[in-house]
């Protein structure tokens, strides 16, 4: 009887987990850079995005998680270069709308088919960054910051006056569904599990990249680019490779950014973009990959919630920003890791105590 | 035979010449030393040769190839690694990465075939890390080879940086002053390093601030002082030489 009753949770219990819980902020996370390779966490990661939208069956949700993914598709590409190369991009949103703006075009002008355009929409934002990279990634810091929130705008300057091409600042209307051999993505569960699917792919394709020596050596750039050279790697084409992988999967994701709003009008890629996306990487944690998904559906979710509250959403969501920055300063993946952990381990142990009661 | 030549190299910044007129030979198979007090040139000549800065005037040549204007990576690819004066490990990898990273010229696969972790790659990957083990094993750093580097006490780190260098597999080795900041074991430890990465054919040159350590190992020594090479020879030459004995000890007293 006495034993029984020691093994329960009791409420202290909770006092013994906040000094845990105030060491994981302090001490340096041991799978910030650590062991790349996957693990069996990443098995409970998939299951929970495949189940979620069927435990909560609600179309509200599956809509948000939609965008959610579209988003960390596009936080994906920049943690590449940003949380990896070390470099500066404020001109994402821009090949998110070349994505957008190739696969609007293509499958309203040309009725070619969505699957044919969302391919198309990879390689325009592909060559597009290619031909960008090539000058502009000789800056380096602020300067290359500058050059590249440049680069957004002049794209948007352009989508606005070339009315005949994108529509103007109407935009394009009328995108159809996503389809695949006949077969149409027109809920948004079906388009939930497309956009999670995609991000899945493109998560494993990158996490191969971190854990092999493409990794290491973008993170070397992002340490010394002395000693990145003085071993043989080309820093300046390592850096190009980098941006222009990140602009493909700014294309992909713009490309079913389209197909789910079937619109596509310049607003939608402007800085009011960009910046989102930078907070989901810098939120999310630098040098993780794990990071930029989080941060983008905490921050998708909380733009979704704070709506509600209209104009004061901004201030709550600038205060919630700031508190999210100053008590997860490497983000919230890095440490979302170990949270998680203490979470499972607390539920498994809760049914265990009940199977002994019983 | 002829690994590295420098021929009449000059170097100005602002007005002040940093290097004048420095014709330099380095034997294949040899350690030579470069000494000089502060201020003397020694580093500016070292990233003249590996390509992080271009001289003014006159050309140099590795393996009987002109590399004075190829960039600083096409340089280390023809095989010469280098350490460098302050520093420069990746502090953001662990101790194993590093090193692995280091082998990076040496392994095979892109972006696409490493994004898709081809069985090529996979392989590979296996390889650099039981080589890379090989090596922190050799300078007894395979306890930490987990760790994150920049946690390595500071004579770990610059053994480290060593074996980045040495993991290029290169035929010229460059050591910007590695003694500098060790204590007399780790400094022992260093000399023995060097002999035995000489024995495996490597050839080095090394950049020392004070004589002793370059003294013991070195086949040929040349003395640099304000930007002009003032003696050159063996340890036992370059000791009795009065200019070097002047330059020395001018710097100590400068009254």
């Amino acid at each position: 009887m006495v034993d029984s009753k020691k093994n329960e949770f009791r409420k202290r219990d909770v006092f013994y987990l906040a000094p845990l819980w105030l060491l994981s902020l302090i001490a340096p996370d041991p799978y910030l850079y650590h062991k790349k390779e996957f693990k069996k966490k990443d098995l409970f990661y998939l299951g929970a995005i495949c189940l979620a939208p069927l435990i909560w069956f609600d179309p509200h949700f599956h809509h948000l998680m939609v965008l959610a993914g579209i988003y960390a598709i596009l936080a994906l590409g920049l943690s590449l270069f940003m949380g990896y190369a070390g470099q500066i991009s404020l001109g994402h949103a821009a090949f998110f709308g070349i994505g957008a703006y190739t696969t609007a075009i293509l499958t309203t002008r040309y009725a070619l088919p969505t699957f044919v355009a969302f391919w198309a929409s990879a390689v325009s934002a592909a060559v597009i960054a290619y031909f960008i990279g090539r000058p502009i990634l000789k800056l380096k810091g602020y300067f290359l910051a500058l050059a590249t929130l440049g680069f957004g705008e002049i794209f948007l300057v352009i989508v606005r006056e070339s009315t005949d091409l994108t529509g103007g600042v109407i935009g394009i209307f009328g995108i159809p569904w996503f389809s695949v051999m006949g077969f149409s993505f027109d809920t948004y569960l079906k388009q939930y599990y497309l956009t999670w699917g995609v991000l899945i792919g493109l998560f494993i394709f990158s996490k191969n990249l971190v854990r092999s020596k493409v990794g290491r050596a973008l993170l070397a750039v992002a340490a010394s680019e002395d000693a990145a050279s003085s071993v043989g790697i080309n820093v300046p084409r390592i850096k190009l490779e980098i941006f222009v992988l990140g602009a493909a999967f700014a294309g992909v994701a713009g490309s079913l950014f389209a197909c789910v709003m079937s619109i596509a009008n310049p607003e939608a890629f402007s800085l009011g973009l960009t910046v989102p996306i930078v907070m989901m990487v810098i939120l999310g944690g630098m040098g993780n990959l794990y990071g930029p998904i989080a941060g983008a559906i905490l921050l998708t979710w909380l733009m979704d919630v704070l709506s509600r509250y209209q104009e004061y959403s901004l201030p709550i969501y600038g205060v919630i920003l700031i508190l999210l920055l100053i008590f997860f300063p490497d983000g919230i993946g890095t440490r979302l890791n170990v949270r998680v952990i203490y979470l499972i381990g607390y539920w498994a142990k809760k049914k265990k105590r009940d199977e002994g009661k019983l | 035979m002829l690994l590295l030549s420098i021929e009449e190299i000059t170097k100005e910044y602002d007005g002040i010449i940093a290097l004048d007129r420095i014709s330099l030979k380095v034997e294949k198979g040899s350690i030579k030393g470069l000494i000089g007090p502060n201020g003397a040139g020694k580093s500016t000549l070292f990233h003249l040769i590996s390509g992080v800065e271009k001289p003014d005037l006159g050309k140099i040549y590795f393996k009987g190839r002109e590399i004075t204007s190829m960039e600083s990576h096409e340089i280390s690819a023809l095989g010469m690694g280098r350490t460098f004066q302050t520093l420069q490990i990746w502090g953001n990898m662990t101790v194993v990465e590093n090193i692995m990273a280091g082998m990076n010229r040496r392994l095979k696969g892109g972006l696409f075939s490493c994004g898709l972790w081809l069985p090529w790659i996979r392989r590979s990957e296996k390889e650099a890390l039981k080589e890379a083990k090989e090596i922190l094993d050799s300078l007894g750093l395979l306890g930490k080879w987990e760790s994150i580097a920049s946690q390595l006490p500071y004579g770990k780190q610059k053994l480290l940086e060593l074996g980045r260098a040495l993991a290029m597999k290169p035929e010229l080795l460059l050591l910007d002053e590695p003694a500098s900041g060790l204590t007399l074991a780790e400094m022992r430890q260093l000399s023995e390093q060097i002999s035995q990465i000489r024995q495996e054919g490597v050839t080095v040159f090394i950049v020392e601030h004070h004589m002793g350590m370059v003294m013991e190992i070195a086949d040929k020594i040349a003395v640099l002082h304000h930007g002009e090479l003032i003696a050159e020879g063996t340890p036992e030459a370059v000791r009795r030489n009065p200019q070097v004995i002047e330059a020395y000890l001018t710097r100590r007293n400068p009254n």
